[in-house]
């Protein structure tokens, strides 16, 4: 992979991710996320649980500038985004990569084309970036399916396409939404050692919304519960009761 | 890769529909155009006719001091001719109100001259007036202005009513390309997600629309313009074919300027799909994230 061109971490503000006194409501609902503080520094690796329909998505969706809270301000790289112009938005958005859950790949287009999006919006040239394209999907063990719409491709498939969609312009933020949950135990331990060395040599910082307590095991970072629209830190796994890892992330990566 | 796939994929069904009512509005506000045009040219050539003709009506005069009268016109400044007309010539101007059978001898006619003057002498009739009232003549020159003028106010509301149809045929065709943006951005709202989130920019996303709705407006333009060409041409054989005969109507052609706003009929389209489609989506996508 070339070396990232976007615009890097702020240097003088070390914290990726920032959410003051964060609430979010829809429409006339109760508040789907309430009072949430987070502070997630730059090269974290953090996940997310929950039960279902706790608002681990919506908190997703205001990190990734879906949303806008209702009450408290999300901070990006320093930056309050609550009064960003439309095209600082844009800009801050490239630098956050995103796998959703439902993957959200476009139909009409190839499995090639769907990861070089993020590519083609900035205005790259398919000739610059044709062979991470393709190193990449054949790293996801799609390296023959390049021409593959998405309604032939299995969920599999497709949430590896949506994965490499993510990670194409190396992310200064990596946010994946239940990123191992249509592929098999051995394709998820791959792509959880992809974010790992995402989050080890370049620093993204990663935030994982997952059932998979398995996953979450595994890698041993911090983790954060969702519990009818608040956030607590979870010291069942990742930390100890001080809040110390015990497993280094990057080691998993290793 | 040959070719990048566009970004939005094309809906065949709901474009053939909006590329047949912009085409049809385009054939239609070409029509009104040409319309507004011809204006121009059946003014110049119904008033050509009378341009310079007068006709000169003396009272009270026997034949003989009417072709005193008529040399006396012609020597006057910027006469070019003049014709004292005859029984016979007077007969054949009254048969539309009097039939074929002639007048009777008894009935006073006044003797009639028809002038041919310089058309860029002003003030002619004035001039003759004077001349014919200092000798004594009981006349009246009729310089055929009355008529002239209305023939140029009926063409002038003519004219203003085609523009304003052109007016509107272009500003319905921009409110139905306006209304099937904001539809089609509707509909591709999973994309216009998608983009936003990859980081495009309000104008990369609009210009997507642009480009579409710029081709749409000039291939349907085109086939407006073509459309207007096919019903002008034929039009103008009918009246080639059938005419000739009144002598009212002015002669029908397709001149150069014709063309030009046949050829402008696309471009103007397809110039104001590509703008209602960027205003629609520049202003719909504020109130998206």
């Amino acid at each position: 992979m070339e070396p990232m061109t976007l615009s890097r971490l702020d240097p003088f503000d070390d914290i990726a991710v920032r959410l003051d006194n964060v609430s979010l409501r829809y429409d006339t609902s109760d508040d789907v996320l309430s009072g949430i503080d987070l502070s997630l520094k730059q090269g974290s690796f953090t996940f997310l649980t929950g039960a279902s329909g706790a608002g681990k998505s919506s908190l997703l969706k205001l990190l990734y500038l879906a949303l806008k809270p209702t009450r408290g301000e999300v901070s990006l790289f320093g930056r309050p985004t609550g009064r960003l112009a439309r095209d600082q938005l844009s800009a801050m958005r490239r630098r956050v990569g995103v796998v959703f859950q439902e993957f959200r790949l476009l139909e009409h287009l190839s499995a090639y084309e769907n990861v070089a999006l993020p590519l083609r919006v900035v205005g790259r040239k398919d000739s610059d970036y044709r062979g991470d394209v393709e190193e990449l999907l054949a790293w996801v063990g799609l390296g023959k399916r390049l021409h593959a719409k998405p309604p032939t491709l299995s969920g599999g498939e497709q949430q590896r396409v949506a994965i490499a969609r993510a990670v194409v312009t190396q992310p200064d933020i990596l946010i994946a939404d239940e990123p191992t949950g249509n592929v098999d135990p051995e394709m998820g331990s791959r792509l959880m050692r992809l974010f790992l060395e995402l989050n080890k040599r370049r620093g993204t910082t990663v935030i994982i919304a997952t059932h998979d307590l398995g996953l979450v095991r595994q890698v041993e970072a911090p983790v954060y519960r969702l519990n009818n629209g608040l956030l607590v830190r979870d010291v069942e796994f990742g930390e100890d009761s001080a809040g110390r890892r015990r497993t280094d992330p990057a080691k998993a990566a290793d | 890769m040959a070719r990048e796939t566009p970004l939005l994929p094309v809906e065949d069904a709901r474009e053939a529909a909006l590329f047949f009512v912009v085409a049809a509005l385009c054939f239609l506000a070409a029509l009104a155009a040409l319309s507004a045009k011809s204006t121009y040219g059946a003014a110049r050539a119904w008033t050509a006719e009378v341009e310079g003709e007068l006709t000169v009506t003396l009272q009270d005069v026997d034949r003989r001091a009417a072709e005193d009268a008529r040399k006396l016109i012609e020597k006057t400044d910027g006469v070019t001719s003049a014709h004292l007309l005859s029984k016979e010539e007077i007969d054949e101007l009254l048969e539309p109100n009097f039939g074929n059978r002639g007048l009777p001898d008894s009935l006073p006619l006044p003797q009639l001259v028809a002038v041919t003057a310089d058309p860029g002498v002003a003030d002619m009739g004035p001039a003759l007036q004077r001349v014919l009232t200092e000798a004594g003549y009981d006349s009246a020159v009729d310089e055929h202005a009355d008529w002239a003028g209305d023939v140029r106010r009926v063409l002038a509301i003519t004219r203003l009513i085609a523009l304003t149809a052109v007016a509107l045929l272009a500003s319905t065709a921009v409110a139905v390309i306006a209304f099937a943006t904001h539809a089609a951005l509707l509909a591709r709202r999973d994309i216009v997600d998608v983009l936003h989130l990859s980081g495009a920019r309000d104008r990369f996303i609009a210009s997507l629309f642009e480009r579409r709705f710029w081709v749409l407006g000039l291939r349907a333009g085109a086939v407006g313009a073509l459309l207007a060409l096919g019903a002008a041409a034929a039009a103008i054989f009918a009246a080639k074919a059938h005419g000739g005969h009144a002598g009212l109507l002015p002669e029908l052609s397709l001149d150069y300027l014709d063309l030009v706003v046949l050829v402008l009929t696309p471009v103007i389209a397809g110039l104001a799909a590509r703008i209602a489609a960027r205003v629609t989506v520049i202003r719909a996508l504020k109130s998206m994230m």
